[in-house]
């Protein structure tokens, strides 16, 4: 997997390359703001870019902007984009049309180095990532007037948000520490209380969940 | 003399008829003391025409009537002068003019008794001469020294003025400094301490790869983890509570809009705003709305709700509303510190929540 990193704290991002280096991936570029990233994708074509959301000049969205852009221009690029919060309207903005090879995660997240790395080749095979707190935000966003979402057990949030991440039964199940058979229980248990169609690929079903959720916000907004 | 005798007895006439007038025109408006004056008046004119009436049937000789005339005029004059001086707005104008009224009271009263002795006895020298000029110096004095007072008041109220703006702008100057300084320390929290413990994250995890074999050490370095997580989680919802990421980044409207979903209240959001405004008002405005519809989700059960945002004249207004049950306390904690923050602003915040007629919040605060 080649890969090209855009973050302006040398820290971090020294950090996240040695990371990625002795886990066996080439790390083809990294730069430090939005039109260096543009630049490095146009001249190495990677599988994966993984972006900061605050890059310089301004240190507001130019990342978010510049994952877009990189986007537009490569389609088949996967974007990996990393923040220190999480925002909603963000996710949906870097989903928009085509959600294959997209993630979006809170930085925090790096120290999970597995399941980090995990959601690395998700994003770079087309798959979508997203972090469990925009779950948690869009079910917060629902309110009380989710009766369906208001329904769903703890353990059943806890199994939406990890298939939000784009985690097989299997990962999820090692996760919360269960067996295989009791998370498609709750995935069975989930899909019937949101009246979604039951579904086994791990990325269709986070669109599947994702559409429900921001069909909702639509009708709510 | 005669012809004079009979003009100023006409004139008493006059003034009083005038008296009998308003006593007509305002018969339950008329006070006592008013009365007390046309009545004094009347009597004046009636003892002119008498006394002068005596005088022709006594066998005329030293015209002494011109003395009582001299006597009743002064206080038809005195009782004119005190009135207008009276009508002279309070303070240091009317001291001025009580003064220049007694002035030329005693003026007149001097160069009438000269006039009546030069015309009775014959004398030529102008002996008021000096008391003349006596008293307009003390009345000029007066008035320099009055004068002198009102510029001093004049200068206080032009000092109080300066000084009211002057905390105006750096009471604004100070708020602004310290949403910059906010803004500042959330940018610091950003790059600092939370990209630091990012980074103390991403080495533990890599320590926590390599310590497989070692069970204890891994989950040593697993709790290091989870605490650093929780570090990180706290400064977020800090950071959150200063600056919401994104109003800082994408500015107020966008944050507004994102606060109209948050709350799952199917709220309809019209935020319009063309200028650029200071990180205190917007701050302000942001957490108006955000606690205003905090409330509509806890508190209202409502069915609808919005929130208008736009520049009026001077002001940036914002309006939120719901249909639910009202009732709301305007001086609950909440309301009350949105309150202090807007009117440190010099804005306004007005709750409206009859009980069944839904709430409405709004704030106003000027464009600097």
């Amino acid at each position: 997997m080649r890969v090209v990193i855009a973050e302006d704290l040398a820290l971090l991002r020294e950090g996240l390359v040695a990371l990625l280096r002795e886990n066996g991936i080439e790390v083809v570029a990294q730069v430090e703001d939005a039109q260096g990233l543009l630049r490095a994708i146009a001249g190495h074509e990677p599988d994966l870019a993984i972006v900061d959301v605050r890059l310089p000049p301004t240190f507001s969205d130019e990342g978010l902007r510049a994952a877009i852009e990189a986007r537009r221009r490569q389609p088949e690029l996967g974007v990996l984009v990393l923040s220190q919060y999480v925002e909603t309207a963000y996710a949906n903005e870097l989903i928009g049309e085509n959600s294959a090879g997209i993630g979006y995660l809170l930085k925090e997240r790096i120290g999970d180095v597995r399941d980090f790395l995990d959601a690395l080749a998700r994003v770079a095979d087309g798959g979508t990532v997203l972090d469990r707190q925009v779950v948690t935000q869009l079910l917060v966003q629902r309110g009380g007037a989710a009766d369906a979402l208001a329904r769903l057990s703890r353990r059943e949030r806890e199994v939406l948000e990890l298939m939000a991440e784009g985690r097989s039964n299997t990962a999820i199940a090692e996760r919360l520490v269960v067996t295989p058979g009791a998370v498609e229980k709750h995935i069975t248990n989930i899909f019937a209380k949101l009246e979604l169609p039951a579904c086994n690929d791990d990325h269709r079903r986070v669109l599947a969940v994702l559409a429900y959720l921001r069909v909702a916000q639509s009708i709510d907004a | 003399m005669g012809e004079r005798a009979q003009a100023t007895a006409d004139l008493g006439m006059a003034r009083a008829g005038t008296g009998r007038h308003r006593r007509l025109a305002l018969p339950a408006g008329l006070s006592l003391g008013e009365y007390a004056r046309s009545l004094v008046r009347r009597l004046a004119a009636l003892s002119a025409v008498l006394v002068t009436a005596i005088w022709a049937l006594g066998g005329q000789g030293y015209f002494w009537p011109a003395w009582v005339w001299l006597g009743l005029g002064v206080s038809v004059l005195l009782d004119f002068t005190a009135g207008w001086a009276w009508r002279r707005p309070r303070g240091p104008v009317r001291r001025v003019a009580c003064v220049w009224a007694l002035v030329s009271a005693a003026a007149v009263i001097l160069l009438l008794t000269w006039l009546l002795t030069w015309l009775l006895a014959g004398v030529h020298e102008f002996w008021p001469a000096w008391a003349l000029l006596g008293l307009a110096t003390a009345g000029c004095a007066y008035s320099l020294f009055a004068l002198h007072d009102r510029v001093l008041v004049a200068h206080g109220r032009r000092a109080l003025r300066e000084r009211i703006e002057l905390l105006t702008r750096t009471r604004r100057q100070a708020m602004d400094a310290q949403a910059a300084e906010l803004r500042r320390i959330e940018r610091d929290l950003h790059d600092g301490a939370q990209a630091r413990l990012v980074a103390l994250t991403l080495q533990l995890g890599r320590a926590e790869l390599r310590a497989d074999q070692e069970p204890e050490l891994r989950a040593l370095i697993g709790d290091a983890k989870r605490e650093a997580h929780h570090a990180i989680a706290e400064l977020r919802d800090l950071a959150r509570g200063i600056v919401p990421p994104l109003l800082a980044d994408r500015g107020l409207v966008a944050a507004v809009e994102s606060l109209g979903v948050r709350y799952g209240l199917g709220t309809a959001v019209d935020a319009h705003t063309r200028r650029c405004h200071a990180p205190a008002v917007e701050g302000a405005v942001y957490f108006v709305i955000a606690e205003a519809l905090t409330n509509t989700a806890k508190h209202a059960g409502a069915k609808r709700s919005w929130v208008r945002l736009a520049d009026e004249r001077r002001d940036l207004v914002v309006v939120v509303g719901d249909d639910g049950r009202g009732g709301a306390d305007p001086s609950g904690s909440g309301l009350a510190g949105l309150r202090a923050r807007v009117e440190a602003l010099d804005g306004r915040l007005t709750v409206a929540s009859r009980e069944g007629e839904g709430t409405v919040v709004e704030a106003s605060i000027p464009c600097v």
